[in-house]
């Protein structure tokens, strides 16, 4: 397996009071094509930062960010904006459903920016629909919608380009637990069957129960990554923790770069 | 650029753009109305003869001159021929009925003035009628008036000294040729006038309000006017010779400062609309921010977060302007109506009309570059973090 996401020696820095605050320090990662990741943390552990960086919503002001073969810290303003067009699914908290479109007017949005015909367009999102299950809504409005199938619209507006990666922010957040597990299911189901590779920030360890690992950071750091279920690669990249052991070498305080950040693969 | 969601957008408070957008059609009707008015007040200087000289009292426009001036003017070099006229002020049936009347030389009055063009009647019949009269075409409209029609007038300056109204007939009816020469005047003949006050049949001022004066071809204009001026120096009445543009416009200026109030008030009023608009479109980029985040996240560029407010702010206001001018052309017969007696030549000109739909864009390109700007700048994550 290759891994679609790397990063190197990244740091992310936050100047506040005065004072520099690193939300990622000297942060190593690597994840292979076809996985599902879990990010767990507390509040502050650099969880929302490290899905920023991916999907190139925010640039690191040190290391190496690759995704999908793109070294998203050499990207141009309008390229970064490309390489989220064609690479990344974007699933959020909040559903950031545009509430004067449909469900299916809101799924056609990111296939604006491929050359698709309308009609074409229009075939991409009522399959993206259908395959969360929401064929029978495609023209309500997200107010007209239940939170749970908000997010399943969501959730097919992040297929509708077929990207490479899905990365969730608390998809689940919102969510009653019926819901939620249906979003989870959902999620496990285009892992397993259509083989997207999902990074999904959450605090509810139920949710990332669902991942094949969840990685724990604290401080900006990896401290700890727990193999749930089988990776789809049987073969663990060298230097990797062992499952469920805290990794080695996390800063005790994230204020302060370590020399060496542990790389969880 | 998403065009849908630009519309569905702009849709989507619509109290809001309804009044916003009924705001800009209030406001363009009001530019292009006033604008409107004062061209109309300018079209007489505008389309003022160049070879014809006023000459009235220097004291005032109200003191009448000596008839017996006319041989003398006429006698200056550089003068073709002179036309006497005469304000009467007469009333018809009711002061409402409000028309400019004027006695002037039959004999000399269609050579004085070649943009009054008979298309009903005949001159040869004003010459031969001492109680004739011509009318424009808006009075004969206005009062139904046809060759043939008696015209009642009772004398305010001029009275009648048994009480009766002056009885003129209609022999011809005209159609100005230039915006200097009102539609709705009433010519009559001089002499009728001045015999029936020798007569003592009406009492009044004797004497003349002005001298249309008609210069030689080949004449300098100021020569003659400073030969005319300073023939009458010593009196017994000084004169005061102005070119016919010059003259018209003391009208205007009689009106004070109403063209700078007119003015005033469109300056105004294109302000306070460009803040109402600016405002709906801040208000509507500080509730969209997460959306426009959520489309840079999704891939689309900083300009096309900027283009939609831009291009919504730009729709509301062509949209407004577009209404507005629509209303001011539609509207334009009925206020022409209303109005003819101030601005008699009230009408829209494709120059009103256009800059009404270039203040509107311009208004909506204001309006709309500080959001647009905004929304181009802000950060994806800043944006998705928006609390709205």
């Amino acid at each position: 397996m290759t891994a679609l996401i790397e990063l190197e020696k990244v740091s992310r820095v936050y100047r506040r009071g005065g004072e520099d605050l690193y939300a990622l320090a000297d942060f190593g990662l690597s994840i292979e094509e076809g996985d599902f990741v879990a990010i767990m943390g507390p509040s502050g552990s650099g969880k929302s930062t490290l899905l920023n960086l991916l999907g190139g919503l925010d640039r690191a002001d040190q290391g190496s960010v690759r995704v999908a073969g793109e070294d998203l810290g050499g990207l141009a303003s309008a390229d970064l904006a490309q390489f989220r067009a064609d690479s990344i699914g974007f699933v959020f908290q909040g559903f950031n459903l545009l509430p004067v479109l449909t469900a299916v007017q809101n799924v056609e949005l990111p296939l604006l920016l491929t050359p698709l015909s309308r009609a074409e367009r229009r075939k991409h999102a009522l399959y993206a629909l259908k395959l969360v299950g929401l064929e029978d809504r495609v023209n309500h409005r997200p107010r007209e919608l239940s939170g749970g199938q908000e997010q399943r619209v969501a959730i097919a507006r992040a297929l509708a380009t077929d990207p490479k990666l899905i990365l969730a922010d608390e998809p689940t957040g919102d969510l009653d637990r019926a819901s939620a597990d249906a979003v989870l299911e959902l999620l496990v189901r285009l892992n397993d069957e259509h083989g997207k590779t999902i990074v999904m920030v959450t605090h509810d360890p139920k949710a990332a129960e669902h991942a094949r690992r969840t990685i724990h950071l604290d401080k900006g750091a990896v401290v700890e990554v727990v193999q749930n279920r089988p990776a789809k690669s049987a073969a663990p990249t060298e230097g990797a923790p062992a499952e469920g052991a805290p990794a080695e070498g996390a800063p005790a305080d994230a204020g302060e770069a370590p020399a060496e950040a542990p790389e969880a693969s | 650029m998403p065009w849908l969601l630009l519309l569905k957008n702009l849709l989507s408070h619509p109290i809001r753009a309804l009044l916003t957008l009924g705001s800009l059609i209030i406001a363009v009707f009001l530019i292009c109305f006033l604008r409107t008015v004062l061209v109309g007040l300018e079209a007489g200087v505008a389309g003022a003869a160049n070879n014809r000289l006023m000459v009235q009292s220097a004291v005032s426009l109200f003191v009448d001159l000596p008839i017996s001036y006319q041989t003398k003017i006429d006698a200056v070099e550089g003068v073709e021929q002179t036309c006497k006229l005469q304000w009467f002020g007469g009333i018809y049936q009711e002061p409402s009925n409000f028309f400019a009347q004027f006695a002037v030389d039959h004999d000399r009055f269609f050579q004085a003035y070649p943009e009054v063009q008979l298309i009903e009647g005949k001159e040869e019949d004003f010459l031969a009628k001492r109680t004739a009269c011509v009318i424009g075409t808006e009075l004969a409209r206005k009062f139904g008036w046809r060759v043939g029609s008696k015209v009642p007038l009772i004398g305010t300056i001029f009275p009648k000294t048994d009480g009766t109204p002056w009885e003129l007939e209609v022999v011809g009816i005209y159609q100005p040729s230039s915006s200097n020469v009102d539609p709705q005047t009433l010519w009559f003949r001089f002499d009728y006038l001045d015999e029936s006050l020798e007569a003592g049949a009406a009492t009044g001022p004797p004497g003349v309000g002005v001298f249309a004066t008609r210069i030689a071809p080949g004449a300098q204009a100021e020569t003659v006017a400073r030969r005319i001026d300073e023939l009458f120096a010593n009196g017994p009445q000084r004169v005061q010779t102005t070119s016919e543009a010059e003259f018209q416009r003391q009208f205007v200026s009689m009106l004070g400062s109403v063209p700078t109030f007119l003015t005033t008030i469109g300056g105004g009023v294109l302000f306070a609309i460009l803040l109402a608009v600016l405002n709906t479109m801040l208000l509507a980029a500080r509730e969209r921010t997460k959306d426009l985040g959520v489309l840079k996240a999704l891939g689309f560029r900083d300009g096309v977060a900027a283009g939609l407010l831009l291009s919504e702010s730009l729709l509301l206001c062509t949209l407004g302007g577009a209404i507005g001018v629509a209303v001011t052309m539609g509207s334009a017969g009925f206020i022409a109506d209303q109005v003819k007696m101030i601005v008699p030549n009230y009408a829209i000109t494709a120059e009103t009309a256009g800059l009404g739909m270039v203040l509107a864009l311009g208004v909506g390109l204001l309006a709309g570059l500080v959001p647009a700007w905004q929304a181009s700048r802000i950060e994806v994550v800043d944006a998705l973090r928006a609390e709205v």
